[in-house]
């Protein structure tokens, strides 16, 4: 059975976000996004420990706290280091790619250039993660 | 005559009959002691000859053995007697020949010759005279005599003299005085500076260079002690206390120090230093050897600054094409987004142009994906430095058959193996990927054939891709490897392929050249360093 997913996507770019929403809803899956324009902007939402997302989309360009630093921020945290934090980036930077995993990130992902590219590979993440077990904090 | 007279006469004649007889009589004993007397002087006579016979041969015995020449002559120099020594000291034949030694005699020499005799004429005898001679061989040599006069009832009637040949001693001391003086002017004169220091560390001697390259004179160096005098700081003071230590042990050492000269300069030396000892072998000290590097560690400064400088803008150059890329491509995303959203919603609102139309933006997105792509990827060859490692390259060709598109219709042909490359693998996967895809893509005959060789070189291999494609124009050749030239727009050629190609082989010290027929096939020659 197929669980529905509390998705934090960390995106500055407008069209990117609304990518991954009208992905989901063209996919008709009933998972919650919550939407952060930053590094910032995530740590605030996360503060709330009641209401933490399942798994975490993370774009590494962008102002402010980059996605790399905000990812060292959160595996210092002892409870948020638990999220699964998947990247979702342009950038094939090899450097960014071993930065990520040594830090600790649960997947990394480069986005194509094609949309229905972007869709089958947003389809296949979400599938792989509402079909794992994942802690509950 | 009277009785008495021939009476007279008579006994007088008797007593001088008796007279007679007694005269005769003491005459005969007196002769008979003068023989005996004679007799016995003959027996001394003949013994005191005897013994002085011995003496004599003992004499010539010491005389003929001895072995420093031995020579007696006149006042006048002439030859009376010489033993074997001197026979052959002085190049005679034998011991016979007449000669007057002053023969021998360099005229340079008269001078001196002259005052030692008067000398030795009023002294009796001279020790440690040396004059050059000529030999009666012809022979130069230096020689030196011990001589005295021979008197004869308190008047000097000979001379006898000592002679031993200094000549080889003279030159061995000579040469030794030569080298003393060749190292003392090489020690002078080098551009090194030479301390020598005794067991306390005080300083005992230091050559002219030394003291130009400290500004400090001998004077105000020695008795001192050299991290008293140079040193800025106790950590070099200590440095040169550490070296010291170990020249004590026996150790030599070679270290580089900072140091203040007299007029308040920062020097840095490289200091040579090695444990001094006596003719006992007893240490005494140390010699050290300083070279003053401020130049050289004033440039190796600086290439170290510059090549930090390089090494941070390079990897800033990398930063700002990996940025500048994710930058560029972000927006192409969302075209491409904003279009198939476009299509979606407008499903079967739109004619046919228009679809045509969505259609050439979503290859123009594709083509401008490609170029930044190729950009990025021509500014990270060289940038970054991968590990250098064995590449079995003719796996790398074949596992590329099978992952590069290769229509049906063209045949890849590998006809000797490769070998193995000592490389980048990566990038000489790149290099190989880009010639093969090329020479796919130009094939424009119903039979595609591409074919990879390989020769062995006496540093390197080179490789050759051929193929029957639709060949290059001549005029072409130098400038299809600078970037941005491409020669045929298409949709999949972005005219930095080969620049990358050209970047890989410099990168791995070969060259790459082609031959080429229009409308017959390419091929492209390379080589890379074994």
């Amino acid at each position: 059975m197929q669980k529905k997913l509390k998705i934090l996507l960390i995106e500055d770019d407008m069209i990117e976000k609304m990518k991954l929403n009208r992905t989901t809803s063209a996919l008709q899956l009933d998972h919650e996004i919550i939407e952060a324009n930053n590094g910032e902007e995530a740590l605030q939402l996360l503060e709330n420990k009641d209401n933490l997302p399942d798994i975490i989309l993370l774009d590494l360009n962008m102002p402010k706290i980059n996605g790399i630093e905000f990812l060292g921020i959160l595996k210092k945290d002892d409870v948020l280091k638990y999220i699964p934090t998947i990247i979702l980036t342009t950038s094939n930077n090899q450097k960014d790619l071993l930065e990520c995993y040594k830090i600790g990130v649960a997947g990394y992902v480069i986005k194509p250039l094609k949309y229905e590219d972007y869709v089958s590979k947003i389809e296949k993440l979400l599938a792989y993660w509402s079909v794992n077990e994942l802690i509950v904090v | 005559m009277s009785q008495n007279q021939v009476e007279l006469l008579q006994r007088a004649l008797k007593r001088e009959k008796a007279a007679r007889k007694a005269a005769e009589k003491i005459l005969e004993v007196k002769s008979k002691e003068l023989f005996e007397a004679n007799q016995k002087l003959q027996d001394i006579n003949l013994q005191l000859e005897t013994s002085l016979t011995q003496a004599d041969s003992q004499l010539q015995g010491v005389f003929e053995n001895i072995v420093d020449a031995y020579v007696i002559t006149d006042l006048w120099g002439n030859i009376l007697k010489m033993n074997d020594s001197a026979v052959t000291l002085l190049g005679f034949e034998d011991a016979n020949e007449d000669f007057n030694l002053l023969e021998m005699l360099d005229l340079k020499e008269k001078d001196k010759v002259e005052s030692w005799f008067k000398g030795m004429l009023k002294e009796g005898s001279s020790t440690d005279f040396q004059v050059n001679i000529t030999t009666r061989d012809k022979q130069q040599k230096l020689v030196h005599i011990n001589s005295s006069l021979i008197y004869d009832n308190d008047i000097a009637v000979a001379v006898q003299g000592i002679v031993r040949d200094i000549t080889i001693q003279n030159k061995y001391k000579k040469s030794l005085e030569a080298e003393r003086l060749k190292y003392s002017n090489i020690i002078a004169n080098m551009n090194l500076g030479l301390i020598e220091i005794n067991l306390e560390g005080k300083i005992i001697m230091i050559n002219q260079s030394f003291s130009d390259m400290s500004g400090y004179n001998q004077e105000q160096l020695i008795g001192f002690e050299a991290k008293d005098v140079f040193t800025l700081d106790n950590e070099e003071a200590e440095l040169i206390e550490e070296e010291k230590r170990k020249r004590v042990k026996g150790e030599s050492n070679s270290y580089e120090i900072k140091v203040q000269t007299k007029a308040g300069d920062d020097r840095h030396w490289l200091v040579s230093g090695a444990p001094n000892y006596d003719l006992e072998g007893k240490q005494i000290g140390s010699i050290a050897v300083t070279l003053d590097i401020t130049d050289f560690k004033i440039l190796q400064n600086q290439k170290e600054k510059l090549l930090t400088k390089l090494e941070k803008s390079n990897d800033e150059l990398q930063e700002y094409a990996h940025i500048v890329s994710h930058d560029l491509k972000s927006p192409l995303r969302s075209i491409n987004a904003l279009v198939s959203w476009l299509k979606e919603d407008n499903q079967g609102k739109l004619d046919d142009v228009s679809l045509q139309n969505f259609a050439l933006i979503e290859t123009t997105l594709e083509k401008m994906e490609q170029l930044i792509t190729d950009v990025l990827n021509y500014s990270s060859v060289g940038a970054q430095t991968s590990p250098q490692a064995d590449v079995n390259i003719n796996n790398m060709v074949l596992d590329l058959c099978q992952i590069l598109y290769v229509p049906e219709h063209i045949n890849i042909k590998v006809l000797n193996p490769l070998p193995i490359i000592k490389g980048d693998k990566t990038k000489l996967q790149q290099l190989f990927q880009n010639l093969i895809s090329n020479a796919v893509k130009f094939i424009d005959k119903p039979e595609g054939l591409i074919q990879i060789n390989v020769v062995d070189l006496p540093t390197h291999y080179e490789f050759s891709i051929q193929d029957n494609g639709m060949g290059i124009e001549k005029k072409f050749h130098d400038k299809i490897f600078k970037i941005f030239h491409s020669l045929n727009k298409s949709k999949d050629s972005t005219g930095i392929g080969l620049s990358i190609v050209k970047k890989i082989v410099d990168l791995h010290e070969g060259e790459i050249w082609l031959e080429s027929e229009p409308k017959v096939g390419t091929t492209f020659h390379f080589t890379l360093k074994k």
